[in-house]
């Protein structure tokens, strides 16, 4: 009877425990209940008790230190998805056990990552061409790029598919799959659901806002070949107002999210919505959250869902045209939906001063984290600096975090990492989207600085690059 | 002595129980059934003679009986019950693990639950030394052990 728990917090502060009263003056009684039971108990502390419960004798430092226990723990904090995409990439790769303690100690320490290029320069395949504000996702083994802005301010419909698999250093293959449906836009957003893409809202190059919804489903098998199929999605509700930079998440695989965004008449909205799918995906109903406070109007910022239930939206570019880092949270699920804002200070953070941003991209990671890059300043000056987001420490409303530090204090938020290897362009409006391990994260497109050349250049150039970041472990 | 049953609605079945130290008890169906070994006894038709449980004693019994009655209560509040629960399970070591293992044996999994995470509260927060005098753990590690697994921990708990 080991299954993982999940913590529930007890308000108890476990202090004077019980007293000393063991009436079998046998040694310690807690030696005697199975050892089962030490591991379900184990499973429901944060890290440095079960470590400290390691260190008080021989018997339970052995028993803390099996890498089967860790799994269960790797379980518990990253999430069983990653840890299942974990071990299939594992078996694929044919070695022995993961060593889960190391692995996750590795995690927690992150401070780097590194950067292939993986971009396919062989002339003869035709690849996607450079384009910003696109839609990026990881979805059934494949990854899958649709739309986007191009040089002209030009809109694209194109839908491209590469086939990823397990295996994440293949080089990219893309396969243009469809063209026409959905209409050409930019400035939309899409998210995964299961197998399938939700696209909602995005702007054209005529300047028309849409608040469309398509649902996209990739059939692809190795060696039959990659389908992917759009349809419009039925709404049986009133619709948000057609926009185009917002930020959206799914949520569970059965919710969407969206918050804001620039809407008719180029204003910056700050609205929230939840898109609630019918089973099929045939339908959908929308609904409103109208809480306050909440994050004030703003466009070209990010909505990201940690572990099923917390989203996190930071930065963007708001009503007045300053480019923000706020960061709010709103915990799902609650029966009383609300934004949180969280607090902290620029001065700080090391280099926080680089912080606020619009146009970057934001993506969970292994650990439960979030991994920020990229985008632009006030001043329009694109960065190239890798972020991550803890926000593991930080309580929500009705569950006691676990974390690295029992004692309270807040594990450090910001943390810029280090990145190796492969040295990208400085970018904005590009795309990011992670494996499911949650240990790669695909990059293409976005604006990168341009050339000043004598002539006819706006100093804009949309980039085409297509790059891996990996989290550095050693396996 | 046998466990009263509180006036609630009865189906009117009640099941005999027997520890190990042969005290019998008497209990509503509806209130047995918080445990799985007796939900699937009472749905494949129980027996007449009392149901022996060689693996509890008599005080636990009772005490576990009384955890089940006052779950099984349909007039109770979430709140009064977690009221209960908190005082039900401050209790010394020896009468916890006992709960505990009996609460295993029985397959009463929110009991189970309860006094697993009192003793995960009992850890909590705690140095390995206060850990160790809680619980009266004798610590067999050399001085120079002890250091190593200092500095194999010293990722998550520092210096």
């Amino acid at each position: 009877m080991n299954a993982g728990y999940s913590m529930a917090g007890t308000s108890n502060a476990g202090g004077g425990g019980g007293g000393a009263g063991n009436s079998n003056s046998n040694g310690s009684p807690i030696t005697n209940i199975a050892q089962d039971h030490i591991i379900t108990i184990l499973l429901l502390l944060p890290i440095d008790s079960i470590l400290s419960f390691a260190m008080t004798c021989k018997r339970f430092r052995a028993l803390v230190f099996s890498d089967s226990l860790w799994e269960s723990i790797c379980r518990r904090d990253w999430g069983p998805k990653s840890v299942d995409a974990l071990k299939s990439s594992n078996l694929h790769s044919q070695q022995q056990q993961l060593p889960w303690m190391r692995l996750y100690k590795q995690v927690s320490r992150l401070e780097s990552v590194s950067c292939i290029n993986l971009t396919y320069t062989d002339g003869e395949l035709v690849l996607p061409r450079p384009r910003a504000s696109h839609s990026l996702n990881f979805v059934s083994d494949c990854l899958v790029l649709f739309g986007g802005g191009c040089e002209g301010g030009r809109h694209l419909d194109d839908t491209w598919v590469s086939y990823i698999g397990k295996d994440f250093q293949k080089m990219l293959q893309w396969q243009k799959v469809n063209s026409g449906i959905p209409s050409g836009r930019f400035g939309h957003t899409c998210v995964v659901m299961g197998d399938c893409l939700v696209l909602f809202g995005g702007i054209n190059d005529h300047g028309d806002r849409q608040n469309d919804i398509w649902v996209g489903q990739v059939t692809c098998h190795e060696t039959l070949g990659i389908t992917l199929s759009w349809r419009l999605l039925d709404v049986q509700s009133v619709a948000p107002a057609p926009r185009g930079a917002h930020a959206a998440c799914s949520i569970d695989d059965r919710l969407m999210l969206i918050h804001g965004g620039i809407g008719l008449n180029g204003l910056r909205l700050g609205d929230t919505w939840v898109l609630e799918l019918s089973e099929n995906l045939c339908y959908g109903v929308w609904r409103e959250i109208l809480t306050y406070p909440s994050p004030p109007a703003r466009s070209g910022h990010t909505l990201t869902c940690i572990g099923g239930t917390r989203i996190v939206l930071f930065g963007g570019r708001g009503l007045g045209y300053e480019v923000l880092n706020d960061v709010w949270i709103l915990d799902m699920p609650e029966t009383c939906l609300k934004w949180v804002q969280i607090p902290y200070e620029l001065p700080n953070i090391p280099e926080g001063v680089s912080l606020p941003r619009v146009g970057h991209s934001a993506t969970p990671i292994l650990g439960g984290r979030l991994l920020i890059y990229g985008g632009e300043d006030s001043y329009r000056h694109r960065k190239d600096d890798f972020w991550v987001l803890d926000i593991s420490a930080i309580p929500s409303i009705n569950v006691q975090p676990t974390t690295l530090n029992s004692r309270g204090l807040l594990a450090k938020m910001w943390k810029r990492f280090q990145a190796i290897g492969y040295k990208p362009n400085s970018r904005s409006f590009h795309r990011a989207c992670a494996d499911p391990s949650g240990r790669y994260l695909y990059v293409f497109g976005g604006m990168i600085d341009g050339f000043l050349q004598p002539v006819g250049s706006s100093g804009l150039t949309f980039d085409g690059e297509l790059f891996l970041v990996e989290l550095v472990l050693q396996l | 002595m046998s466990s009263s049953s509180s006036p609630m609605q009865s189906t009117g079945r009640k099941l005999k129980l027997k520890s190990k130290d042969d005290e019998t008890f008497e209990v509503e169906e509806a209130v047995a059934v918080k445990s799985q070994i007796f939900k699937y006894m009472v749905e494949d038709g129980v027996s007449n003679g009392p149901i022996p449980l060689p693996n509890v004693n008599g005080k636990t019994l009772a005490r576990v009986l009384q955890w089940c009655q006052k779950h099984a209560d349909p007039t109770i509040t979430e709140d009064e019950l977690n009221k209960y629960d908190a005082g039900f399970i401050d209790v010394d070591q020896a009468v916890l693990y006992d709960l505990l293992m009996a609460a295993n044996y029985l397959n009463i999994e929110e009991l189970l639950k309860l006094a697993c995470m009192r003793v995960a509260d009992m850890i909590k927060g705690k140095s390995p030394d206060e850990i160790r005098r809680t619980f009266n753990i004798k610590n067999d590690f050399t001085p120079e052990e002890e250091e190593e697994v200092r500095k194999e921990n010293a990722w998550a708990l520092g210096p």
